[in-house]
C-alpha cells in the first residue's frame, strides 16, 4: 500500500466514524487530522506508517471526538433528548449513568404528566384534580371516571396552577440533576477512557 | 482463575499502579495543559505537542490532543483559523478566547494550592529518603 492509499483508508475510518458530527465538523478533523499526519511525517522523518501508529485506530479517535462533543454539548443543552441520549453514553461505562438516566426519565414523566394534567383541567374539569377521603388522598391526575363520592375533589381550578408550578419544577429540577451529573462525569469519564 | 481468587490475584493491578496512577495524573491535566501552552500566542496542534513535551515533559499520545482541543473549542475557551503554510496544506492555528483566559487563571489558581498541601503533606517521605541516602 501506498502512503496516501494507508492515509485515505485511515481518513475514511474517521470520516465514517464521525458521522453522528455536522458535515462542517467533520471535514473540520478530517483536514486536522491530515495535515497533522503529514507535518509529523516530514518534521519527525518518521512513516506515515508510524504516525498512524501513533495515533491509534481510527475508531478509537473518532469516539473520542463523539463522547467529548456529545457530552459537553448536553451539558449546556435544555433538550431531553440530547440529555438523556448523553447520560445513556455514559451509562455504558458505569452503574451511576443507568441510575441517574432511569430517574431523569422519571423525572422528565412525571413533571411532563403533570403540566399535561393542568393543561386538560379546563377541558375535563370533572375528571381531574386531586381527590380526597377522611382527610387522606385517593387519587389524582385525570381519570375516567373521576372517584365516586365520598371522595372529593378538593383544588378545584386552583389545581391548574399548583400542577403547573410543581410540574415545571419537576422538570427544570431533573434538567439541573442531568446536567451536573454530566458535568462531574465528563472529566472523570474523558481520564479513564484516555487511560485505555 | 482471576474471578475465583480475587485476593490472591490482586497483586499483579497493584504492582502496576503507579504507572496507571501516574499515566492519570498526567493526562488529567491535559486540559490545562492546552490552554496553558496557548497562553502566549496562536500554535496549531503539532505545535501545541512538541510545546507540551519541551516544556512539561507531557508527553500525549498524539490522538489525545485533538478531540480535547475540540471540546476547549465547543466550549468557547478557544478559537480556530486555518491558515495557508508554506507546507503547502493550511495548518488549523488555535488560540485562546477572554472566557479560556478566565478559566486558565481559575484552574492555575486551583492546581497551585493543591499542589503546595500536597507537597507539603510529602515532606515527612521526601526528607527520609533524603537520609536514607
Amino acid at each position: 500500500m501506498t502512503t496516501d492509499m494507508q492515509m485515505e483508508s485511515y481518513l475514511k475510518v474517521l470520516r465514517q466514524h464521525l458521522a453522528p458530527l455536522t458535515l462542517n465538523e467533520r471535514e473540520e478533523i478530517v483536514m486536522e487530522i491530515a495535515a497533522h499526519v503529514r507535518d509529523s511525517a516530514e518534521q519527525s522523518g518518521a512513516s506515515v506508517e508510524a504516525v498512524l501508529a501513533r495515533l491509534g485506530p481510527a475508531e478509537a479517535l473518532a469516539a473520542q471526538y463523539r463522547d467529548g462533543l456529545l457530552i459537553s454539548r448536553a451539558s449546556r443543552s435544555l433538550s431531553p433528548l440530547l440529555l438523556l441520549r448523553a447520560t445513556l453514553r455514559v451509562s455504558s461505562k458505569g452503574i451511576a449513568g443507568i441510575v441517574v438516566f432511569f430517574v431523569g426519565l422519571f423525572g422528565y414523566a412525571m413533571g411532563g404528566g403533570l403540566v399535561v394534567t393542568a393543561l386538560l383541567k379546563p377541558i375535563l374539569p370533572a375528571n381531574t384534580g386531586l381527590w380526597i377521603l377522611d382527610g387522606h388522598v385517593v387519587s389524582s391526575g385525570v381519570l375516567f371516571p373521576p372517584p365516586a363520592l365520598p371522595a372529593h375533589e378538593v383544588l378545584g381550578m386552583s389545581y391548574i396552577l399548583i400542577a403547573l408550578v410543581l410540574g415545571s419544577l419537576t422538570l427544570l429540577a431533573t434538567t439541573w440533576a442531568i446536567r451536573s451529573f454530566l458535568r462531574l462525569s465528563h472529566g472523570l469519564d474523558a481520564q479513564l477512557k484516555r487511560l485505555g | 482463575m482471576a474471578k475465583s481468587e480475587p485476593r490472591l490475584s490482586s497483586r499483579t493491578p497493584e504492582a502496576e499502579q503507579p504507572d496507571r496512577w501516574e499515566a492519570q495524573l498526567r493526562k488529567g491535566a491535559v486540559e490545562m495543559a492546552a490552554l496553558a501552552s496557548l497562553w502566549q500566542g496562536r500554535l496549531y496542534g503539532l505545535e501545541i505537542i512538541r510545546y507540551l513535551e519541551t516544556h512539561s515533559q507531557l508527553a500525549l499520545a498524539e490522538g489525545t490532543i485533538y478531540p480535547v482541543l475540540n471540546r476547549l473549542k465547543a466550549e468557547g475557551l478557544l478559537t480556530s483559523e486555518w491558515v495557508e503554510a508554506e507546507a503547502g496544506h493550511p495548518r488549523k492555528y488555535y488560540s485562546m478566547t477572554d472566557a479560556g483566559r478566565d478559566r486558565l487563571r481559575g484552574m492555575a489558581e486551583a492546581w497551585t494550592s493543591f499542589a503546595a498541601g500536597l507537597s507539603r503533606l510529602l515532606e515527612p517521605v521526601l526528607n527520609e529518603k533524603e537520609k536514607a541516602q
